[in-house]
C-alpha cells in the first residue's frame, strides 16, 4: 500500500490529479476492524476541469500506464493494489473528496473520507455490501450521529436512512 | 475473546497496521481463488446432495 499511496501522491505533485480520497472497503477499514477486500477506492478531482461537461480519467492511466502501472478489468494496479479511479458523481462525492481527513500510511500521507461521508455514500449506493458496512459503523459506533443527520439531510438522503432504519436496525437501538 | 471486543480491539489499530491486515487477507482471499477452493453449490445442487446422503 505504501508504493501505491506514493505513486497516487506522485500524480498529485504533478497536477494528474486534483484532491483524492480513499473511499470503499479501505477506507472504511480506517475507521472500523479490517474487513477482506481486493481493491483500492480512490475518488479524484482533475486538475483543471472547472465548468467542463466531459472529463477523463485517460491522464491518470497515462501517467500510471508510465510507470509501471497494468491495467486489469475497471482497475488499474499500482504497487500490489489493484486501483479504482472513481470521479466525484454527485455534489456528495465531491463534498466527500472535499472534507476527507488526512492519515498516514506507514508514514506516507493520505486521504480517507470521513466515517459519515462512508455511510451516506453507502446508503446512496444500496448494495448488500453497502448495507452490510454501515451496520458495521453503527454497530462499533463508528461515526458522529449528528453530522451523519447533516449530511444526510443536505444531500436528500434522510428518507433513504428512515427506511434503512426500519429494514436493519429496529429494535437494535 | 467475545467478537465485540475483538472488533473494538481491531478498530483501535493504526492505520498502518489495519492496512497490513487487509493485505493478509486480500492475499489469502487471491489463494482461495487460485487454488479453486471457492466453489459455492447451488442450491439444487445441495439439495440433490442432501437427497442422495438419506
Amino acid at each position: 500500500m505504501k508504493a501505491t499511496l506514493e505513486v497516487i501522491n506522485q500524480m498529485q505533485a504533478d497536477g494528474i490529479i486534483g484532491n483524492y480520497a480513499i473511499g470503499g472497503a479501505v477506507g472504511a477499514t480506517f475507521y472500523l476492524a479490517p474487513a477482506a477486500t481486493v481493491d483500492l477506492d480512490v475518488f479524484v478531482t482533475l486538475a483543471g476541469t472547472g465548468g467542463t461537461l466531459l472529463v477523463s480519467l485517460s491522464p491518470i492511466y497515462e501517467f500510471l500506464k508510465s510507470r509501471g502501472g497494468k491495467a486489469q478489468d475497471e482497475y488499474i494496479v499500482v504497487g500490489d493494489w489493484p486501483v479504482q479511479f472513481l470521479l466525484p458523481s454527485d455534489a456528495l462525492e465531491e463534498e466527500a473528496v472535499r472534507d476527507a481527513v488526512f492519515t498516514t500510511v506507514e508514514g506516507v500521507v493520505t486521504r480517507v473520507m470521513t466515517a459519515e461521508h462512508l455511510v451516506a455514500i453507502a446508503l446512496k449506493t444500496g448494495r448488500a455490501k453497502d448495507h452490510s458496512r454501515i451496520l458495521q459503523f453503527v454497530e462499533q459506533a463508528a461515526y458522529d450521529p449528528a453530522r451523519l443527520s447533516e449530511i444526510l439531510d443536505r444531500h436528500g438522503l434522510s428518507a433513504k436512512w428512515t427506511q434503512f432504519e426500519h429494514r436493519f436496525l429496529e429494535g437494535e437501538q | 475473546m467475545s467478537k465485540p471486543k475483538l472488533q473494538a480491539r481491531l478498530a483501535a489499530l493504526s492505520f498502518s497496521e489495519k492496512i497490513k491486515i487487509l493485505e493478509k487477507l486480500r492475499d489469502r482471499e487471491k489463494a482461495i481463488e487460485a487454488a479453486g477452493m471457492r466453489r459455492q453449490p447451488s442450491i439444487q445442487s445441495a439439495v440433490a446432495e442432501k437427497k442422495r446422503q438419506r
